[in-house]
């Protein structure tokens, strides 16, 4: 890994060859952070941040749901069920989209029927099939750390603060939700940092408008061969990467002494 | 509604036209060229002594070895005559494939030797260099009789004077096809297709995903010569091409022809057999119209040539020998809508009856108007300006 | 009050179900298309599997792609089962340095892993051309990410297993070899063919390394299905997506068969086939 490093320094001399570090400069992060990358970098974290907020917000009733409501003798067929998509070829399940989404497809097909939309559908190819396709793609992530902490959860905790009086929403939030977030911790990270580097489905999905940083990557190693380039640019993007989960790592941190802090303050209020 | 029985029946008999005559074609050659009974064995399934037959036409020279890598364009070659080939000479056939020379250059040269390809199919201008770069390996023309068959304006072209590295595989020209229910004025010039992306079709444009041709757009446009060097003009297309235009494109696609005809694209940049290949595809072609634009487009010549460090190259000569066939020439070129070169092409198109023969030959008139381009110091500049706009575009 | 919410889980639940499934049946009846393109239906028909059986390129691609999977599972399940047996019994010093190298590898985007070992590749492949061979590619990225899953796998299951019985072995003057394969192995075999089936199937789909590591001639599957994006997507793309679909599935049921004759519990069973133990980054 280290040579993506020494690589980001170098240039690329000709046509021919892809990569010469007989001069290193920092020219290709400089070029990797103009105004023409670094558009699709913030893109990227666009979709990406989006994308993990959405997986979670559906992510988490239906985790919810297959650990408090389902009886646990039907667990294992439903689990069985979220583990095929899993298991299915990411590249393949991304195609499926494709002949979903197409002009005159079935999407097209339904929304007609329904009235709701009569000329060819044009979703294909924008950056809204795109985030659509990372929340698909990476759905699974999030749901099975979730149900995975939610199922360890002594159901015997939500009763008692049902028994002292707590409201629904309530003890969603004091309890239960503070009680799982190392499971929730593990599904963020576990969509957001993959989601940030692919690559597949910004290539089937994305046309020209749903670009990535991955597939930036991508055709620079392997199309435009220009692997100083790509190299500066990966660095960029695992740089972004950890900006991201340390900035919102901090704020969790924070926010948790905050709420200890003035959890303390009410009690002695109380007392 | 009144027209629909209309053009399902010229529908169903253009097909039939179609089959019918391919299947003469197939028997003719079959009855008059031996090598026809090749095509056969490919495509019927009692091939062993059909395949016999054959080796006495084009030499077999031995040990033929049981693979051949070829790195490819997409779609390039009708998947008959490959079965065909595997099965009278041997070799099993992988094809992958590129969608820029670019891309297959850079390919080749990072592999050092030792990418495993055995054939590769560049276009003209990148010759010489590609011979200078030592990626490319000389032809044992005692392999390959068949060379005798090819159109001879089409050999000992500038690059490869001497037919040394490279032989036609085939040609074909850089237009633009659009949508007529979307744009509803003419459209004749590289500057309409412009501002059609730039108005009525924005967002639903497709450009070729090659550097080059990406630029030419505009150097076209202004009456720039497209392999231009000049400073000023390489800096003008930067601008206008990063600033102007990359919004309002789609994608970023070699071959947009099919996805353009099912009402993926509205405006597409495209090569003239794919044009072809998306018209015959649609359920309503007369929807689409091809454009071949004015003042100036390219005219590029693909080549077979065989890279170097090649592990199998005496399978890589007996395809180049099998394919140049003539028969086999033409099967190819209906297939993908490109003229092979081969002899007499254009004569057996006509009395087949291909459609869109208007996309595979040029009149002189219309030849004249096509330059091939060359590779020079712009070329770096060229795939720089390209992701940029790539980039800009998403 | 509550019964507003209990309906409005379940067709959540559905909801999800329906989204999670959708492009997966698109494929699979899709695959029934007789058109030229994928995407346009133009009447069932088998068509498209006729021409998956006789597109000689499409069986050499799978047939990497299985050689890619059966290499890659062996190294990384002999690596893994190595690696998690000394974690599991002689943790020392180096164990927090091990462990964190571990989740470096899981959690490093996978295209980094990819470009990584692309340069590595070209780089060694200039001196030695074992490292041009695109199956020894394959090999060495695929068993690079299912190494560190089989590792964790194998501590976990060794970690909850008493070393008494090996020491209760040893006492009765079983020699070291003899104690492995009569008392440790057959402990931990469950856990072994867990993994070597979950690195199987993960080198079977893997699309990402592969697409930058392979070399002409050995292109596994999904590189093949990558390129076809690329230009023309045909109803045979679908047809061999089905068959590799259920070969998958085939390999992870038996896994799970496995594990829960071995005694292993549904959320045992989960946290193997996926999160916990890595598989994060799968693509």
């Amino acid at each position: 890994m280290l040579w993506i490093l020494f690589y980001s320094f170098g240039y690329k001399p000709d046509l021919y060859h892809s990569i010469a570090t007989d001069r290193l400069s920092l020219g290709q992060y400089k070029l990797a952070a103009s105004n023409t990358f670094f558009q699709t970098f913030m893109g990227t974290l666009r979709i990406s941040l989006t994308g993990t907020a959405l997986c979670f917000l559906i992510g988490f009733p239906f985790a919810y749901w297959l650990s408090v409501r389902v009886p646990p003798s039907r667990r294992p067929i439903f689990l069985a069920l979220i583990l095929i998509p899993f298991w299915t070829n990411f590249l393949v399940r991304t195609i499926g989209w494709r002949i979903l989404l197409a002009p005159s497809g079935i999407f097209a097909g339904v929304l007609h029927f329904l009235g709701l939309h009569s000329t060819a559908l044009e979703v294909l190819d924008t950056r809204g099939a795109v985030q659509l396709g990372v929340v698909y793609n990476y759905l699974p992530l999030m749901i099975l750390p979730l149900y995975v902490a939610l199922d360890r959860l002594d159901p015997g905790l939500r009763e008692a603060s049902k028994d002292l009086g707590a409201g629904r929403v309530r003890t969603l939030f004091k309890v239960t939700i503070p009680l799982v977030s190392p499971g929730i911790i593990a599904g963020l990270l576990l969509v957001f940092i993959p989601l940030s580097g692919d690559f597949i489905t910004a290539t089937v999905l994305g046309g020209a408008k749903g670009n990535m940083a991955g597939r930036m990557i991508y055709d620079q190693f392997l199309i435009a061969q220009n692997w100083a380039l790509g190299s500066a640019m990966a660095v960029v993007l695992i740089l972004l990467i950890a900006a991201v989960v340390l900035f919102f790592g901090s704020i969790a941190i924070i926010g948790r002494h905050i709420i200890r802090y003035r959890r303390r303050v009410e009690l002695a209020i109380a007392l | 509604m009144k027209e629909a029985p209309k053009i399902t029946r010229i529908l169903a008999s253009e097909e039939f036209t179609h089959r019918f005559s391919r299947r003469t074609i197939l028997l003719g050659s079959a009855v008059g060229v031996i090598s026809g009974g090749l095509l056969l064995a490919g495509c019927s399934t009692s091939k062993s002594p059909k395949a016999g037959e054959l080796s006495s036409a084009a030499p077999k020279p031995s040990p033929i070895e049981s693979k051949l890598n070829m790195y490819n364009w997409a779609q390039y070659d009708d998947p008959n005559l490959v079965t065909a080939f595997t099965s009278a000479f041997g070799p099993a056939v992988q094809i992958d494939v590129y969608s820029s020379n670019e891309e297959m250059i850079a390919k080749l040269s990072a592999a050092k030797g030792t990418s495993g390809y055995d054939l590769v199919i560049p276009s003209g201008t990148y010759i010489p260099q590609m011979i200078k770069n030592g990626l490319l390996e000389k032809f044992d023309k005692t392999q390959l009789p068949n060379l005798a068959k090819v159109e001879l304006a089409l050999l000992g072209r500038s690059w490869d004077p001497t037919n040394d590295y490279s032989i036609c595989k085939d040609w074909g020209t850089t237009g633009y096809m659009y949508d007529t229910k979307v744009i509803k004025r003419p459209m004749l010039t590289w500057q309409d297709f412009i501002d059609a992306a730039q108005h009525e079709a924005s967002g639903k444009v497709s450009v070729l995903d090659s550097p080059p041709e990406v630029a030419a757009i505009y150097f076209w446009a202004k009456g720039f010569y497209w392999a231009t060097e000049v400073q000023a003009e390489l800096d003008a297309a930067e601008k206008f091409l990063v600033n102007d235009f990359a919004s309002h494109i789609k994608a970023f696609d070699s071959y947009p022809g099919i996805k353009l005809a099912q009402g993926g694209y509205a405006l597409s940049e495209l090569w003239n057999g794919d044009a072809r290949q998306g018209l015959l595809a649609s359920k309503n072609p007369e929807r689409y119209k091809w454009v071949l634009p004015t003042p100036r487009t390219e005219l590029w010549m693909d080549n077979w040539a065989i890279a170097a460090g090649a592990k199998n190259p005496v399978a890589a000569h007996a395809w180049i020998n099998f394919i140049l066939d003539p028969v086999n020439a033409f099967t190819d070129m209906q297939y993908t809508g490109y003229n092979t070169g081969s002899m007499g092409n254009e004569e057996k198109a006509k009395t087949a009856k291909l459609e869109y023969l208007d996309l595979i030959f040029f009149t002189p008139a219309q030849i004249a108007t096509m330059d091939t381009g060359e590779i020079n110091s712009a070329q770096s500049r060229l795939v720089e300006m390209y992701s940029k706009t790539k980039a800009k575009a998403g | 009050m509550r019964d507003w919410v209990r309906p409005l889980f379940g067709m959540w639940a559905i909801a999800v179900f329906l989204f999670l499934f959708a492009p997966i049946v698109a494929i699979v009846v899709f695959s029934f298309n007789s058109g030229r393109s994928l995407e346009i239906w133009d009447g069932a028909g088998l068509s498209a599997y006729v021409s998956f059986l006789s597109n000689g390129v499409l069986h050499s691609a799978i047939r990497t792609s299985i050689y890619a999977a059966i290499g890659s599972a062996i190294i990384a399940t002999l690596f893994g089962s190595l690696a998690g047996i000394v974690l599991a019994r002689r943790p020392g010093k180096w164990q927090i340095f091990f462990v964190a190298l571990l989740a470096l590898v899981l959690v490093t985007p996978e295209i980094v892993s990819a470009i990584a070992l692309l340069i590595w590749d070209v780089r060694l492949g200039e001196s030695w051309s074992f490292f041009t061979n695109g199956l020894i590619r394959l090999w060495i990225g695929h068993s690079l990410f299912s190494t560190a899953v089989v590792t964790l796998i194998i501590r976990a299951r060794m970690s909850g297993i008493d070393e008494s019985l090996e020491e209760a072995a040893a006492d009765l003057y079983a020699p070291p070899f003899r104690r492995f394969r009569q008392v440790t192995l057959p402990l931990m075999f469950p856990a072994v063919l867990a993994g070597l089936l979950l690195s199987f199937s993960l080198s079977l789909d893997d699309t990402i390394i592969s697409t930058f590591v392979s070399v002409a001639g050995s292109t596994p599957w999904p590189v093949y299905v990558f390129s076809a994006v690329r230009t023309v997507l045909r109803p045979e793309i679908a047809a061999v997506s089905t068959v590799m679909f259920l070969l998958t599935l085939f390999a992870v049921g038996v896994v799970a068969l496995v594990l829960r004759q071995s005694g292993s519990n549904a959320r045992n069973i989960t946290k193997t086939l996926t999160g916990e133990y890595g598989g994060n980054n799968r693509a």
